[in-house]
């Protein structure tokens, strides 16, 4: 067999494998269907092939970037967790999981980057703390804008009109959606009986984020508390096939995770650094210098020519 | 009035009686409503038609500007004004009249689900045929859409609402697919309606659901609808028990008005949204 | 060497010294400055031979040429002084100069004539360049607004500005640019581009306006015209979700190109509190000939008497009316229709709450008229006068009119009946204060009389601030 396939996505923490929905997804799915992947866990989504995180390297397609294409791909290469499903199943399969991208994703973006209070004292905390410097500066910043466009595209404009009216909209919608899914699930195990499939990889990234994440206000996490059946499911996916990076990344503080090197990834992270650093204190120095040059070679120039016509600048001086 | 949110409203709404003068807003139907458009606006009417309550259908050119949340269609009942099927059907609801009252839960869910479905994959797929694919946004949509407005605000309005559609397909992820792609994504769409459809009437065997009427809103214009190509049609044709499953509904609910409505609209403006 | 410095002059005509009282003036001026040779210039015939000019720099010669020739004229010395202060005030109206300083001198040289004068203007430019910062706050919402403005952009007085206004809620522009014809400051033309958004909450409506316009204005006899074409991209949407039906139903954007033409008669002194004088302003517009799906003729008038009395008292009178006529099937547009009632016309009802409504938002009407008649007075015992209190007036007013929708259906007659019942008035007394030459507010008691179910009163204290008052 050719080398294996290579993914990229974000790095654990919560007692969780991921952060990122879109990585959980991924990921839970490779376990489902054991596909062997090569997992890099970073914390730049820059160092990612595509730009992007999740990311997955391939021999024959290049990199693929999206959810639904990398769980296509892995299907493809005979990783497919829904061989065991019927026609039906498979129906259903699509349906919820586009009853999760539009009842539930919205919300859950609101939960995480919108809402002042779990955006400023959790997610962009840590995202700050976790991304290297110096890009940790504006990262956040440009996802937490990349996000509110999201929801306003998804929502229409009439959203940022009457803030408080759409937000009890997307947290009436997610409620409803957790219910849903908390009935559909009733007493099995996973979604379709004894076996775990791509909807369970879809429904289990979205549902263990909002579980596990120690958010500082949120209604929407009470709710799924509230519904037993669905955090024991939650609960259950992570012991059976998270065991090990658990205890991973309990025994190992984020800080701590960071000075370690990981596959070696490390080195040429902090070569990085340096030159970044470097090449932003040169440019600041020189850009000072050539400021303050052109400011006296002027006054300079002015002062030798007496008859001339002084430059606009100055005639404010002279005044 | 606001949307039916709370209690309260749905309340007062429930206090209400289903108004004579009960009226459904959408863009003219001639020669301005799109694929989409059209698609979304079938479907409510089929929904009040499926709980028999009347109204009436009334096309204004500025439909998609009067509505508050700014998507057609919207109905005007007494005072309240509420747009698109979520909202309206959480809003006859509160009036009294539901469709999906006799499911149990699990059908809830998937009726739910299914309908998610619909608008995630087919409505989307329609908006991106409609605004990302070059020979339809030239050849149909753009004359259709700017055709209430004068010289330049045509332009400029297509314009501003391609960017917007296009920004919005960039943050769903669409925007780097083909149109190969997107006619992939309907196919497994019906497919999936198809299954889940089977050899029933409806899709919880005897009664419509909303999820009926949203699917024959969305279906039954895609298969009347003359685009630049056939392709999108052929995809939902493959499914038999989908188009009998239109048929059936189009007999039920829209057998009265439907010949006046059919012939004139389609001799009319063979590109035009028509029944038959 | 006689040295006059007609800089004395007050810029103000109204207020300044007399040409007479200068010339006076003139010998003390000598006095100061004895020289050996003294001559009394007074009645005696001169020749302007030169003009200079210092401090030009990108002002363009031929520009400044229409704008002194007539000092070329004088004959003698009052006339030059005279003339030369015109100049001055021309050069200054021109806005294109901080300072003007005039000097005027006998002639020396070679080919100087006995009775040879020069006169030398000395002036300073304003700067290429010069801007501005403000911050608003009002209407519930905090605006800055920063303005740019470049006077003299090519050299013979022609004026670009630029406003940006930064607000929490919304945000406009403006960019305009104005020419005036040499030697005819009247005469000028003016490019604008702006946008505009703008809330009314009596209507439940918000309106965005982008758009272009092209004005010429210019003197003909007594009266002042302007002719405009304007094209307008118009946004019309609610401000909330509980506006009224027929406000949604006018949401959407619509695109105005009309041609105006206003013709203005203004003899009063001044536009804010007048002591004399007379106002005439008829105004026309007419929409969608020139493209656009909006088709109206609108017209407008406003006149204005005003009448001093005893006391320093001043009795003022003034009549607006307009009507609006859309042409073609399409009724009218709410944007367009006129308003009426609040503090700046019928005092004692609320803002532009007067006439046809639906669930309170306030549709306007296609045809108005109002009127008002107002006795300023002083204060009372006249605190601060020649000072402070002159800023002040107390006044009675009496204000009348009514506003309502037109049936084309029913003829003139019927139209003129229905203007004439159900008439709203009101009365009532209050202290106005001038802002400067712009602006003024009113604090004002009134009593609104001949209400109509639908309307909303501000009966007692009312206060009204504006640029325009009934």
């Amino acid at each position: 067999m050719a080398a294996p396939m290579e993914l990229f996505c974000w790095k654990g923490d919560w007692g969780l494998p991921s952060v990122d929905v879109d990585c959980l997804a991924v990921l839970t799915y490779a376990r489902f269907s054991g596909a062997p992947l090569k997992v890099h866990k970073i914390t730049n989504p820059w160092k990612s092939p595509s730009g992007s995180l999740p990311a997955l390297r391939t021999e024959e397609n290049g990199v693929i970037s999206q959810t639904h294409q990398i769980i296509t791909h892995l299907r493809k290469q005979k990783y497919n967790a829904d061989y065991d499903l019927s026609a039906r199943q498979g129906a259903d399969t699509l349906a919820f999981v586009s009853l999760l991208e539009e009842k539930l994703l919205p919300a859950l973006i609101h939960t995480f980057w919108i809402d002042a209070k779990n955006y400023v004292e959790h997610t962009r905390k840590w995202y700050a703390e976790s991304i290297p410097f110096p890009l940790n500066f504006f990262l956040p910043n440009r996802m937490h804008r990349q996000h509110m466009e999201r929801l306003r595209l998804i929502r229409g404009d009439a959203w940022i009109e009457d803030e408080g009216e759409l937000e009890k909209e997307l947290y009436r919608d997610a409620q409803e959606c957790l219910s849903l899914l908390s009935q559909r699930l009733g007493s099995q195990k996973f979604f379709f009986g004894d076996s775990p499939a791509s909807l369970d990889a879809y429904i289990f990234s979205h549902l263990a984020l909002l579980l596990k994440a120690n958010l500082p206000s949120s209604k929407l996490q009470q709710h799924l508390k509230s519904l037993d059946n669905l955090c024991n499911y939650c609960v259950s996916i992570l012991s059976m096939y998270f065991t090990w990076d658990m205890a991973a990344s309990q025994s190992t503080s984020p800080r701590r995770a960071q000075a370690e090197p990981q596959d070696g990834d490390e080195e040429p992270h902090k070569r990085r650094n340096q030159i970044l650093s470097v090449a932003v204190g040169l440019i600041a120095m020189i850009g000072y210098a050539l400021l303050s040059g052109i400011v006296s070679i002027q006054r300079g120039s002015a002062g030798n020519a007496v008859t001339g016509r002084v430059v606009i600048g100055e005639e404010d001086e002279e005044d | 009035m606001s949307l039916v949110a709370d209690a309260f409203v749905s309340q007062i709404a429930a206090a209400e009686a289903w108004p004579e003068n009960a009226a459904l807003y959408q863009p003219l139907k001639g020669e301005q409503i799109l694929l989409s458009d059209n698609a979304s606006s079938l479907a409510v009417q089929a929904f009040l038609k499926m709980c028999n309550l009347p109204c009436q259908v009334i096309c204004r050119a500025n439909a998609e500007y009067m509505s508050p949340s700014g998507k057609v269609p919207f109905i005007h009942v007494g005072n309240q004004v509420v747009s698109e099927l979520g909202p309206v059907v959480q809003f006859i609801k509160a009036k009294g009249h539901s469709l999906s009252d006799g499911l149990d839960e699990v059908q809830k869910a998937e009726m739910k689900a299914y309908m998610e479905l619909v608008n995630n994959m087919l409505l989307t797929a329609e908006l991106y045929i409609q605004w990302c694919d070059e020979a339809t946004l030239e050849e149909i949509t753009e004359p259709r859409y700017s055709s209430p407005f004068p010289w330049p605000l045509n332009y400029i309005l297509v314009y501003q609402k391609r960017w917007e559609i296009q920004r919005k397909m960039k943050a769903i992820g669409w925007a780097n697919k083909s149109l190969d792609q997107v006619f992939e994504d309907v196919d497994q769409c019906c497919q999936a309606l198809s299954q889940r459809l089977g050899a029933q009437p409806y899709f919880f065997s005897k009664q419509p659901t909303e999820l009926d009427a949203l699917v024959f809103g969305h279906l039954f214009t895609i298969l009347t609808t003359q685009l630049t190509n056939d392709e999108l049609r052929e995809k939902v044709k493959k499914y038999k028990n989908l188009i009998d499953f239109c048929r059936r509904i189009e007999h039920n609910y829209f057998e009265d008005h439907a010949k006046d409505t059919s012939a004139g609209g389609m001799q009319r403006l063979p590109k035009g949204p028509s029944l038959h | 060497m006689g040295t006059v410095h007609a800089r004395s002059l007050d810029p103000l005509p109204a207020a300044g010294p007399d040409i007479g009282f200068v010339v006076g003036d003139d010998a003390e001026l000598v006095e100061v400055e004895p020289e050996t040779r003294q001559e009394v210039l007074e009645n005696k015939d001169v020749v302007v031979q030169h003009v200079h000019f210092d401090g030009l720099g990108r002002t363009k010669d031929d520009f400044i040429v229409y704008e002194i020739g007539e000092v070329f004229k004088a004959k003698n010395l009052i006339d030059v002084m005279r003339k030369s202060h015109e100049a001055r005030e021309k050069l200054l109206r021109l806005g294109i100069f901080r300072q003007v300083e005039v000097l005027i001198d006998t002639c020396e040289g070679d080919d100087a004539l006995p009775n040879g004068i020069d006169v030398t203007f000395e002036v300073t430019e304003l700067r290429r360049v010069t801007g501005s910062y403000n911050t608003m706050v009002g209407n519930n919402e905090g605006s800055m607004v920063l303005g740019i403005k470049l006077p003299n952009l090519c050299g013979r007085a022609e004026k670009m500005t630029f406003q940006f206004s930064y607000g929490t809620k919304e945000t406009s522009y403006g960019l305009s640019f104005f020419k005036p014809q040499p030697g005819n400051f009247e005469r000028n033309f003016s490019v604008n581009l702006y946008k505009v958004t703008g809330q009314f909450p009596w209507s439940s409506l918000r309106e965005t306006d982008r758009g272009i316009s092209t004005e010429i204005s210019f003197p003909i006899w007594k009266t002042s015209h302007t002719l405009k074409w304007e094209g307008v991209w118009r946004e019309l949407g609610c401000l909330s979700r509980t506006a009224s039906f027929s406000i949604r139903e006018e949401s959407g954007h619509s695109l105005k190109s009309s041609l105006s033409h206003t013709m203005a008669i203004d003899t009063r002194n001044s536009s804010i509190l007048p002591r004399k004088g007379a106002l005439l302003k008829i105004n026309q517009e007419l929409a969608g000939y020139t493209g656009g799906d909006v088709s109206f003729l609108k017209e407008d008038f406003e006149l204005q008497l005003n009448k001093r009395l005893i006391w320093d008292s001043v009795l003022s009178a003034s009549l607006w009316g307009g009507m609006l006529v859309p042409i073609g099937e399409k009724p009218s547009s709410i944007a367009d229709r006129f308003y009426l009632g609040g503090p700046t016309s019928i005092r004692g009802f609320s803002m532009y709450s007067i006439g046809p409504q639906s669930e309170g938002d306030y549709l306007g009407g296609e045809a108005y008229w109002a009127g008002g008649l107002h006795l300023y007075t002083p204060l009372p015992f006249r605190p601060g006068q020649g000072g402070f209190g002159d800023l002040f007036r107390t006044h009675f007013f009496l204000n009348a009119g009514n506003l309502c929708n037109l049936n084309y259906g029913e003829g003139p007659k019927a139209h003129l009946r229905k203007l004439a019942e159900c008439i709203r008035w009101s009365y009532g007394a209050g202290i106005v204060l001038r802002l400067g030459n712009i602006a003024r507010l009113e604090l004002n008691y009134c009593i609104p009389m001949g209400v109509q179910s639908g309307d909303r009163i501000c009966d007692g204290v009312q206060f009204g601030a504006g640029i325009r008052f009934l």
